[in-house]
């Protein structure tokens, strides 16, 4: 749809200077590295996209730009000006950036004019009086200027979603302005994944802005997953693999192909998944029959006992959502959990666990342990509901059986002692593990189980789980790292809006045939 | 168990770590410190009249209606939540007692199981609006017990009620055991029972988790709204509890100084969770909070200090306390961080 209006040369001298360079930029967590010295530059009048798989650093770059992490070293340059990180709670927005962020940040509640004002006011001191005729004035012009229609007094809950995804773009091109003042420089626009939930047939307008702002010599960063769109939307494409710039392109001239492999990189080899027998010739240990939930649509599923089932996709086709709806977190709209030939009625996580099927959430600081307490104690709660049903905590029991689960998955430090939350993530994740490989259960439901992972641990949370399942355990592992699915699922079912896509077996689940389903071209 | 082969192996050059000593942690005590202190101090400076039986024993009566209330407040902090109505449960439970006893004639046994009772249904109501609405506790706290309040001035006719049947007061200060009310005691054995529901058993220990991640406690089969739902209704009942135990102190109840309790049950439970188990709510802890609080404003007040040095104290203590334990909490973390990094694989 978009012919780039102005040729973008790869070299030479006519290249105009970058708006936004980033050199050189390293970040760790917890001695994990996360960013290892990316190179990107931005120019002005440019849509740039970014791309990468899960863990690439996108992320983590868009948050050390926004203030959000310190870097450990590198540069940033913004209009030829160099800055070292720190940068402030603030981040970069003084010196001309904005942010998008994927929930928009805008409180359903309040209205497009106060969601502005709220950003001209708070840079001002306290007492300011707010001019609201003014601050109407200029949000009105500002809508105008890039042809955005939408009532200043409306509140947000009233828009629909690609209302307020321009509303947030234009928000955070009208901050910048502000702070620009006098003559409007070239601004940087910084979108992480903006088109998630969008409609797909409303995509095209908020593109329709991203143009706008391109003729006005502003530039944006567009982090997506979408190959498509990049490809449609984009002027160059910069690629991360592994927190390294893997490469940057003229989107004019790529092919998803080219991309794709750019994205994975070199292939390597497969580990072997170790033998397991899948006992489909017997009943499944748990099925969905039509599951309706907030994405997915009429879903049915079966999970054998002895198989590893991934389920994958584009972020917002709904494979996030299915663990939860297994579960019980969530209700579902529509359709039933069937367990050993009955349906469930009571679907909640208490009685999930006490059906034997147990849940390890993604995120894992909120949602899988307590950071506070210590490993002992976030391995304890099963049991409190499981087996001390007299009156007292047999403490000293449960303190063996952390101990013996801490060396037997190898956690670092083995002290149940320690506090949960100064693990480095593999170690947590093994922990949690842990503790529910103790209740045997027999359905596992995973949701991104190795994020934040450093490799070595991987690999062992990978065993765990193939020798979980040799034993006859059922695992259903939601996730968007393609690696993972192919070196642990026995067949992968890909998710699109909600629906199966496709289903890949055994040894046809390679890097390549995951991207090419996740990615196939939209059935027009 | 389901794993135990491919990993096994691995495991065994660790283990020596295992006896690795847990870290001293001095600031524990701090609070135990400043006490022994401050009660040196003003035994030194007023030695006639502080550091004596008759003071003590009245220092240590004295508070067993506040302990016994913040004992109960420790159950829905525990839980992560607040109960802003556990001062009026209180003065209600006392006007009850003494309505019931001494307007309606009523056995005193019988007005204090009633009084207890009307207090627990201050925290069904309590309980239920939270759990139900999903509405902040903070709120509907403050909102109920300004209710109870009002409820209160309606059945006392917003008089103070006098004469309580004397078999009260005889179980609860008459009759001293080793110079000490006994009131006293029951404090003491409700911390007991505070303490094991909170380390020994699984209730406690879902509390703990509801308090600390709804989200995890509820992930891992923990009824997070039921907890909080029994838990508002344990601090109620308990405030009850404390009411009966003030209506004998006094012999009679009145329908507005329940108030002032508030404040330093706030204040003891969050001074006392900087002692003992740093950042958590915990029953000696509170104990010994309450107990330095009273040693402060009854030494200041030996040495000629004037009323309002109560107001001062509590209001301090409380400050001072959601600070030090921030502090305490930051240091501590960083210290045990510093324990746990080397082990982190790079």
């Amino acid at each position: 749809m978009t012919v780039p209006t102005t040729t973008v040369a790869s070299s030479g001298a006519a290249t105009p200077a970058p708006l936004l360079r980033v050199t050189g930029l390293h970040k760790s967590f917890n001695g994990v590295p996360a960013l290892r010295g990316v190179d990107l530059d931005v120019r002005p009048g440019e849509v740039h996209g970014l791309l990468g798989a899960n863990g690439s650093g996108k992320s983590t770059l868009i948050k050390v730009l926004a203030g959000f992490h310190d870097a450990d070293s590198g540069t940033v340059s913004i209009h030829g000006r160099e800055l070292s990180s720190p940068f402030g709670p603030r981040g970069l927005r003084e010196e001309g950036m904005g942010f998008v962020h994927q929930d928009l940040g805008l409180a359903p509640a309040g209205t497009v004019l106060e969601h502005m004002a709220l950003d001209n006011v708070g840079h001002a001191s306290g007492f300011r009086r707010v001019d609201w005729s003014a601050e109407r004035t200029r949000v009105r012009e500002l809508l105008d200027r890039f042809e955005v229609e939408v009532d200043v007094d409306a509140t947000i809950d009233m828009l629909t979603p690609v209302q307020r995804a321009m509303v947030a773009v234009v928000r955070a091109v009208g901050g910048q302005e502000r702070i620009a003042g006098g003559e409007r420089r070239g601004q940087i626009l910084v979108l992480d994944e903006p088109t998630v939930f969008l409609p797909r047939h409303e995509v095209g307008m908020l593109f329709a802005l991203l143009d706008r702002l391109r003729a006005a010599g502003d530039a944006v960063l567009l982090v997506s997953h979408d190959l498509d769109e990049i490809l449609q939307v984009t002027d160059r494409i910069t690629v991360f693999r592994n927190g390294e710039t893997a490469g940057t392109r003229d989107t004019a001239g790529s092919t998803r192909d080219d991309l794709v492999q750019l994205i994975l990189g070199a292939r390597d080899e497969h580990v072997a998944k170790g033998a397991a027998v899948i006992r489909d010739d017997r009943p499944p240990l748990l099925s969905a029959r039509g599951l309706t939930g907030d994405r997915i649509v009429d879903l049915d599923l079966d999970l054998h006992a002895g198989e590893v089932v991934g389920i994958t996709g584009l972020a917002g086709s709904g494979f996030e959502e299915l663990p939860e709806l297994l579960y019980g977190v969530t209700a579902p709209r529509a359709g039933a959990v069937v367990q050993d030939g009955t349906t469930i009625t009571d679907l909640r996580p208490a009685a999930s666990m006490a059906r034997g099927v147990i849940l390890i959430p993604a995120d894992r600081k909120g949602q899988g342990g307590v950071l506070g307490l210590t490993v002992m104690e976030n391995m304890s709660l099963p049991f409190l509901t499981r087996r001390a049903r007299g009156f007292r905590i047999d403490w000293k029991a449960i303190q063996v059986q952390a101990q013996e689960a801490c060396d037997r998955l190898n956690v670092v430090p083995p002290r149940p002692a320690a506090q949960f939350g100064h693990l480095s993530g593999g170690n947590q994740q093994k922990a949690l593990l842990g503790k529910w490989l103790d209740t045997a259960p027999r359905v596992m439901l995973l949701s991104e189980p190795t994020q934040g992972v450093d490799i070595g641990a991987r690999r062992e949370i990978f065993k765990l789980i193939r020798a979980a399942v040799a034993e006859g355990m059922s695992v259903l592992c939601a996730t968007s790292d393609y690696e993972q699915l192919v070196e642990m699922a026995d067949r992968v079912i890909v998710l699109d809006e909600g629906r199966i896509r496709t289903e890949i077996h055994g040894d046809d689940i390679t890097k390549d045939a995951l991207a090419s389903a996740v990615y196939a071209e939209e059935a027009s | 168990m389901t794993t135990t082969d491919p990993v096994k192996t691995t495991a065994t050059p660790k283990a020596s770590r295992r006896t690795t000593k847990r870290p001293a942690e001095p600031e524990r005590f701090a609070l135990l410190g400043v006490w022994a202190v401050l009660f040196l101090v003003f035994s030194l400076i007023v030695p006639e009249t502080f550091p004596t039986t008759a003071n003590i024993s009245n220092m240590l009566g004295s508070q067993a209606v506040l302990l016994v209330l913040a004992l109960g407040l420790i159950v829905p902090l525990r839980a992560g939540d607040y109960d802003l109505s556990v001062a009026s449960t209180l003065n209600l439970s006392a006007v009850v007692v003494a309505v019931l006893n001494v307007n309606q004639g009523w056995n005193i046994w019988a007005a204090v199981i009633a009084a207890i009772l009307v207090s627990m249904v201050v925290g069904v109501v309590n309980g239920f609006i939270i759990t139900r609405f999903d509405i902040d506790p903070f709120i509907v706290t403050l909102g109920v017990g300004t209710v109870v309040q009002g409820l209160i001035y309606q059945i006392s006719n917003s008089v103070t009620i006098t004469g309580v049947d004397r078999k009260l007061s005889d179980t609860m200060l008459t009759q001293p055991f080793l110079a000490i009310p006994v009131d006293f005691y029951y404090a003491i054995a409700l911390c007991v029972l505070v303490w094991y529901v909170f380390d020994h058993t699984a209730f406690g220990q879902r509390l703990l988790f509801a308090g600390q991640s709804r989200d995890v406690a509820r992930l891992n089969g923990v009824n997070v709204s039921g907890l909080r739902w029994v838990s508002m209704i344990i601090s109620a009942g308990v405030a009850g509890v404390a009411g009966v135990i003030y209506a004998g102190t006094t012999a009679s109840a009145d329908p507005t100084s329940g108030a002032a309790f508030l404040l330093p049950a706030f204040a003891a439970c969050f001074l006392g969770s900087t002692v003992l188990k740093i950042g958590r709510f915990n029953p000696w802890g509170t104990l010994i909070a309450v107990y330095f609080l009273v040693t402060g404003i009854t030494g200041l007040q030996l040495m000629g200090a004037q009323q309002y040095v109560q107001q001062l104290f509590y209001g301090g203590a409380l400050v001072v306390a959601v600070i030090m334990s921030k502090l305490v909490k930051t240091r501590g973390e960083r210290r045990r961080q510093a324990e746990v990094r080397p082990d982190v694989p790079a």
